[in-house]
This record gives structure tokens, sequence and C-alpha cells, in this order.
């Protein structure tokens, strides 16, 4: 972070400032005066002249979207006084209105996200709702000690206020609950809430700042300051935030640690501001003075290469195996950047450049809509940027691919965690609902399917796709509140969607960028898991294919950054960075089965002689019906019953019946049934459910084909038998009346089947050899 | 008999307050008197100038000695400013070493940071050795 001087033209302290566009800021200060500063020309321009009695405090401009649809500039602008006042000014600096607020001074004005209401805090204890035009609609709270600070939640719904030593949670609606805690061990004088990651930032006289959830849970307290903490604010995209105190300027990760302090000599920072593009920081002084920061000094890391953003303007590429350095100059100050996949993507306020990481001299450069690119997230194919008005895939040539939207898509809130990119598949977690997730086709930006969003029963935290195989297979990992991991295939085939769970008090997770492999952080344990499709094949193979391993390297809640080639990045609680490597031959595993080279895979497990593999090679072999390497895997890794079950599959004569045997293998016995059933096999089909204890499915199949009711009855004598019960179910008892058993015929029958299956399978083989010479 | 009437002219001129000096010019004062006036004008006169002289001396010593007063004056004050200047630096040079401290504090989370880091890659180095290793021997 850098920061930036401008000399005092306030003669009094400056108590608030607001930006209006990324390049022009209003500041407000005790000695009556509203100055506008334009950062492109350094010119500052006295914008309003208060009378002598109004000493402004607070500032907030007019919010600039409004019910989805983007006004092209914040137009009017709310000011709170001591004389316990607000008033509504416009741009150009005339007072619209002035409304008697409060007894006592004005402490904070604030507009919600829509603008559709503003709130006020007064030194009287009071919270008062206002209209647009300034109407007064109620009074939300009231209590005996000022309210120094107020901030409204990410959906406009709850309030945030200080109280005293304690924060309090209140919902618009009366009947909601109200949460209430004590924050600090002094007053509380600045609160502020993330919309994008719903985090709580509160600083006080206690020389602390501290980060909390939305639920009140203390996520970081940080050290003791030498005085106590002015301001705070969260960064636009929610992953910094910034804290002002005496002579202090502090730039902090959202988890708390900080990234850089400055002690530039301005007295108390009494308000800080972030420009909408979240590269800019202006600052409040207490000795009249107005700073501005910049963010700089970023880093992005790909394999070998180091980018970072030196200046505003430049970047510099180191490639850390041959130490070549490359500087890469912009017109105007970068916004966001991204690298992965041997490309570097950076926006700037007008355009995007699109570098290869084979050639840093040229990029290929396209003019932005808007410039206020919020998010990017790249894929091997393709990237996606979000702006505040949509999402847009482009490839990597520039051009234009899709812009996926759902009705109610609000895009200034998405994050890495709400959004994932694949190939071929985009994933969007839904804001107003968050158990459901949009899914669209990356190259046409048309909703998945029949255009139903995946809904899952728990509210959903963090979504990833994986990043290999075809587009067919892709399957997108989520992380729901209870912290469960779940797996589920994203395109569905009319089939029941199913979600399988594989893993409990997950934190974090992250795909890796060559194989369909998943890592995540368990509880305590830092898990892999090899092949996290073997929940689809066969579940309890599951646990067999993961790697566990102490997370205890990692700390406290520590956050997957990425999972590149075998190397897994965190980033600990304390802001350090630990790499992990994982050994390659899973990924290797995979590439063999990816292109059906089994003996290479085969020889792949006896050379690294790991049961783990041996087990992700016997799911990958039964996924993709390759029986005998699977029979090897699964009798190297000692599940005996199962050897035999792949055996008996491979005696059965016709083809539907082996297929319908995997399915059923895998757990999926309506799948099995009605391949059975659509081959015409009735019986086998039965025989199945009879085999599974399904009584009632079996009678019901055979009743309804009416055949075999006999055999069903008959297995059915023999099971209560074997177990000394008696019939009580009353289909059983009514069917069984008015038939006899005679095992000795029912064996005739079942071998009559089983002759006429052998029978269309050798005559349907001959066909399907005859049918490709014709 | 002229000398005598002359004599006794003479008398009658003194008495009227006429009297012929040595220029044998007419005068109404005894030349005496006459010549101690002119004196005495001569003596008042010389005074006069002394006093002016003197006054203008007393008026230079005065001014300069009112110089003197300010430039002390001046002194005093920027010996005070002095003084106080010397205590406030204890404190300024103690706000200017915390500030310098939590600088300092900053740099070493960093540090720590970074040494967390490099005993990571370390550990990852040594595994990759170690499986390069493995790799070498098992073919």
């Amino acid at each position: 972070m850098c920061v930036l001087f401008n000399n005092g033209t306030h003669k009094e302290l400056v108590s608030c400032v607001g930006w209006t566009t990324a390049d022009e800021l209003y500041s407000c200060s005790e000695d009556h005066q509203v100055f506008k500063w334009n950062l492109l020309t350094n010119e500052t321009t006295l914008a309003v002249k208060l009378h002598d009695d109004i000493f402004p405090i607070d500032l907030h401009w007019f919010p600039k979207t409004v019910g989805g649809k983007k006004q092209a500039l914040a137009e009017t602008f709310v000011l709170t006084s001591t004389d316990g006042k607000f008033h509504l000014a416009s741009k150009m600096g005339r007072i619209e209105k002035s409304v008697e607020a409060h007894r006592g001074a004005v402490l904070a004005g604030r507009w919600n996200y829509d603008g559709t209401a503003l709130i006020t805090a007064g030194e009287d204890g009071q919270l008062k709702i206002w209209s647009k035009s300034g109407m007064l609609r109620s009074t939300l709270a009231q209590q005996a000690s000022p309210v120094y600070s107020v901030a409204w939640g990410p959906d406009c719904d709850r309030i945030l206020y200080t109280s005293g030593k304690q924060l309090v949670v209140k919902p618009l609606q009366p009947s909601g609950r109200v949460l209430q805690w004590k924050a600090h061990d002094g007053v509380i004088l600045k609160v502020d809430w993330s919309s994008v990651n719903d985090l709580i930032l509160s600083g006080g006289e206690d020389c602390k700042y501290k980060v909390w959830d939305s639920y009140g849970r203390l996520l970081y307290t940080s050290s003791s300051h030498d005085y106590p903490v002015t301001s705070v604010a969260w960064a636009p995209d929610g992953e910094l935030f910034a804290v002002g105190s005496f002579n202090t300027l502090r730039l902090c990760d959202k988890t708390g640690w900080s990234y850089a302090l400055e002690k530039p000599n301005t007295g108390s920072v009494f308000s800080l501001a972030w420009s909408a593009d979240g590269t800019q920081l202006a600052g409040a002084c207490g000795n009249g003075q107005v700073i501005f920061a910049h963010v700089v000094e970023q880093r992005w890391e790909w394999k070998s290469f180091e980018v970072t953003l030196t200046k505003r303007r430049t970047m510099q590429v180191r490639n850390v195996v041959n130490d070549a350095v490359d500087v890469l100059e912009f017109r105007d100050r970068v916004i966001k950047a991204s690298l992965s996949h041997g490309h570097l993507v950076v926006t700037t306020s007008l355009q995007c450049y699109v570098y290869s990481a084979k050639n840093w001299n040229t990029p290929l450069i396209f003019d932005l809509k808007e410039g206020s690119v919020s998010l990017i997230l790249q894929a091997e194919r393709h990237f996606l940027l979000v702006d505040g008005s949509g999402l847009y895939v482009y490839s990597y040539e520039g051009r234009l691919v899709s812009t996926p939207k759902f009705p109610g898509m609000r895009t200034d809130i998405m994050n890495t965690q709400t959004v994932s990119l694949s190939n071929d598949t985009v994933a969007i977690r839904d804001k107003t609902d968050e158990k459901v997730i949009f899914l669209f086709e990356a190259l046409t930006g048309k909703a998945l399917g029949d255009g139903k969003p995946l809904t899952h029963k728990m509210e959903v935290t963090e979504i990833a796709l994986d990043q290999c195989g075809t587009g067919s297979d892709r399957k997108i990992a989520l992380i729901d509140k209870n912290r469960d991991l779940y797996l589920t295939s994203v395109r569905r085939f009319g089939r029941e969607q199913k979600i399988n769970k594989i893993g409990t008090m997950v934190h974090t997770m992250a795909w890796n960028d060559s194989a369909n492999i998943l890592c995540g952080i368990q509880d305590v344990q830092f898990t892999v898991w090899y092949y996290p499709n073997a929940v689809f094949v066969d579940r309890d193979l599951l646990p067999k294919t993961m790697f566990m391993k102490d997370a205890s390297e990692f700390s406290r809640a520590p956050h997957i950054l990425n999972y590149v080639g075998t190397q897994v990045t965190v980033r600990r609680a304390d802001g350090s960075l630990v790499c992990s490597s994982v050994v390659p031959y899973p990924t290797l595993l995979h590439e063999y089965a990816g292109s059906a080279r089994w003996d290479d895979a085969l020889r792949l497990c006896r050379f690294a002689k790991d049961q783990t593999l041996w087990a992700c090679l016997a799911a990958m072999a039964m996924a993709n019906r390759e029986l005998t390497t699977a029979e090897v895997a699964y009798a190297t890794i000692g599940e005996v019953d199962k050897v035999q079950y792949i055996n008996s599959i491979k005696d059965l004569p016709s083809k539907e019946s082996s297929l319908a045997h995997m399915l059923l293998f895998s757990g999926h016995v309506q799948e099995a049934e009605s391949t059975l059933l659509q081959a015409g096999l009735v019986y086998q089909a039965i025989q199945v459910h009879i085999n599974l204890y399904n009584w009632d499915r079996a009678l019901e199949l055979a009743v309804k084909h009416k055949t075999h009711v006999d055999t069903v009855l008959a297995h059915r004598q023999k099971f209560l038998q074997d177990f000394s019960k008696k019939e009580t179910n009353k289909r059983f008892l009514q069917y069984s009346e008015g038939v006899e058993v005679d095992w000795e015929k029912i064996q005739a029958k079942i071998e009559m089947e089983l002759a006429n299956e052998r029978e269309r399978a050798a005559t349907a083989s001959v066909r399907s050899s005859v049918a490709p010479r014709r | 008999m002229l000398t005598g009437s002359v004599v006794m002219a003479k008398d009658p001129l003194a008495d009227a307050g006429l009297h012929f000096d040595d220029l044998n010019k007419l005068r109404v004062l005894e030349p005496e008197v006459a010549q101690k006036t002119t004196e005495l004008k001569e003596e008042c006169k010389e005074f006069v100038d002394r006093i002016g002289q003197f006054q203008k001396i007393v008026g230079g010593l005065i001014e300069l000695v009112d110089e003197l007063a300010k430039e002390a004056e001046t002194e005093k004050m920027k010996a005070i400013g002095a003084r106080n200047l010397l205590k406030s630096v204890a404190k300024q040079r103690e706000s200017q070493q915390q500030q310098l401290q939590a600088l300092i504090a900053e740099k070493k989370m960093q540090l720590e940071r970074y040494r967390i880091e490099y005993e990571a890659l370390s550990k990852v180095e040594a595994e990759q050795n170690e499986f390069i290793d493995q790799f070498i021997l098992q073919k």
C-alpha cells in the first residue's frame, strides 16, 4: 500500500469522505465546507459552503445501482450534522432539503444498497429510518447511550449498530430476533458490514479491531493498538479492509491479519472510504488533511511465474526458473488481475488485457463495457469476468463466448466461493435462496438440462466445479452450512439427482487443475480425494481412495488457495502461505484411465505399491466397466466379496444383465431394474429384488407382468422359514392363497428363462457383429 | 574752557543714560555693562550648546539601552522556546519510537510469515528430493 498526502485544504478536522467515481471524492470538515477532489487533474474545488452553525459529521452518497438498474453517476448525498439535522445535497452543492432528525448530533447516516431507505443514528440513542425523500418511516430502536455507527446488512433486511461496548443486529421486521453481544472492552466507534462476504468489522476505544460473522461469532481480534481505532472500512470486493487510528492506517485481509501498516502524520483518521473499484482508499484526518492510498505490491503466482503489481499501472513478471523479468505497462490503473492456466488476465478501468505465459510482449486487448470488474475466474479454455451489470465468459482470444444470467441475479456480491467456472459449465449460487445453484452451459450461456437449478437441502456456502474430463461427467462439489462436503453431477439425463456426501467438517476445498482430484481440510485432517467419483461407483470404496494427513502445520482456520499440479497452497489464518505436495501418481492414474490405458495403470499401481492407488484404480475401472482391471485391483486391496461379484457379472449371459449388475454393484437398484425391464428380462429383475429382500417390489413386478408370482412366493416362504417367522404382509397373504408352491416347477421355469436369455444374447451378438459389415 | 564745557556737557549725557563708547558711538548702556552682557550672552550660548550636545548623547545612550533590552527580550524568548522544544523532543522521540516500534512489529510479522513459507517450501523440496531418489532406486 502506498500513501499519498494532500495538504490541508480544510482548516479544521475532516470528519468524513465519500467517493462519487473512481477519481472524484467529496470531503466534509468542521470548517463548514465540503470540498471536491478531482484526482485526475489534482484539482480541489469548494463544493458546498455550509452555514456557520452546521458542523458536518457524516457523509454518504446515494447508491449508484437502484433496483438492478445502473445510474450514470451518484447525484445526491446525505450530510449529517451536530445540530440534529440531516441534509440532502446535490452533486452541484445545493442543499435540497434539511430535516430535523434527532436531539443532539446526528452521528451517522447511511443509504441502503438499493437507495430506498436511509438510516440515521443520533446522540439521543435513536435509530430512524427515512424514505428517499427524507420522510420519517419509523424509529427502529431507542437506547440510553449514543449510537456511534450503523451499517446495513447485505440484504438490507437487518441493521447493525453500536450500543456502548455492545454490537446489535436488528432485523427490520419487528418479529425478527435481535442479536446483541458484547464486542469490545471500550466504546465501539465504527462498524462496517460487507455485503460480499457477510462479515462484520468493528473498532473501538479498547484500541482493537475485530472481525465477526453475521451470527456474532468472533473470527479475529487484533492486538491492542496504541490509540483507539477510529475508523474501519471494507473494500468493495470483500477481500480487504482498512483500519484507521491516530497516525495509523492499516490494510488487512478479510481474515484479519495485516498486509501493511502506514504511519502517516495525520492525526486520527476519522473516516475511511474505498473507491468503487477497490483500488483507492481515502481517509479523513484530524489535522485537516485528506489522505489517499493505493493498493500496490499485490502478487499472483502460478507455476514458475510470479507477477507483482509494482506501481498503479505497472506489473512485473518474473520467471523464477530463469530469472527472466518482464515489465508490463498499462494505460490506466490496474483494477483486477488473475494468473492461472497459462494466462494472465488484467483489467484496467477501460480495457482487459490477456497475456499468454509464453509471450509477455503482445497482449490481447479488448475494451470493457463497464470498467469496474469485480471478479475474474479462469478455466483452461476461457475466463469469466464479473462486473456491476453481468457475467461474461470470454475466450483467451478475446471473443465474448456467452453471458449467463438468471432473474434476480446480483453481480455485486459474487465471489470465488459462490461462482465457479469450468471448460463447459458455469455454476452460480443464488443469493436470495442460498440452497439453489444455477448451472449454465459455458459456451452458450443457457441453463443446463431442463433449466431447473440444482437445489440442496441446506444453505450452500461454497461451490467448485471439477476442471477436467468431458462435460457429461462434470461434477460439482459443494460445502453447505453444516460444513458437509457433497458431490453431485451437473448434467442429469433424466435420472433423479443424487447428491452424495463425501466429507464432514470441511472448511475449505479446491479441485486440482490437471486431474479431477479434490483436496480439502476436514476438521484437523488435510484430505485429498484422489478419485471423488468413487462415491458414484462404489460408496464403500471412497474412504480407501482418500489420502489423509495431519493438518496441524496449517494451524487454525486455513484456506486452500489453489491446487496446481502436485502442489497445494494454503493460506494460514496468520496470513502465511504454506505449500504442501501431493504424490504425482493419482494424476498419472487419472490420465491412464482417461485414455483407457489400463495396462499402464496396472503397472503404475504395482510400481507405487499403494493401497489407496489400487482402490482408485478399482473404482476407475468399475466406472469404465473395465472388469478385468477392476478384478485385479479389488483383489489387491483384499475386497474378496467384490472380486467374486465381478466374476459373477463376467459369467452373466447377456450384455443387459451384466450392465444391470454393474449398476447394482454401484447401488443403483432402480436403474438396474429399468435396464432389465427394458431388455424384457422380467424374471431377472424380479430375482434382483428377491436377492435384495425387496419383497414388495418383487411381488409387484411379478403381478404386474403376470409371471413368476410363485417364484416370489416360494422364496418368501423359504425366507420366513429360515428365520422362523410368520407371514404378516397382507399382499403376500392374499396372493399365497391361490398359488401352490412347487420348487421343481419353479426351478424348471428359471432354467428356461436363463436359457432364453442366453439364446437371445447369442442372436444379438451375431446381429451386432453382422451390423457393422453392412 | 572748551574742555571744561565738554566735561560739563558729558555729565548730563551720562545722567540721561547716554554714553559714548570707545568708537564714539552713542550707547544707552554703560560700555562696561554692555561688555559684560555680551560676555554673558556668549557664555549662555555655549551652555545651551553643551546642554544640547549632552541631550543628544544621552538620547543615543537610551536608544542603545532600549535596543539591548529588546535583544535581551528576544534572546530570552528564544531560550524559553529552546527549553520547551528540548522538553518536547523527548516526547517526540518517544512517539517516533512508538511508530517505528509498530512498523518493526509489522515487519517482524511479515518475516515470520516468510519464515513459515520458507520452511514449508523446504519441506516440499526435501519431499520431492526423496521422491526422486526413491524413483531412481526403484527403476
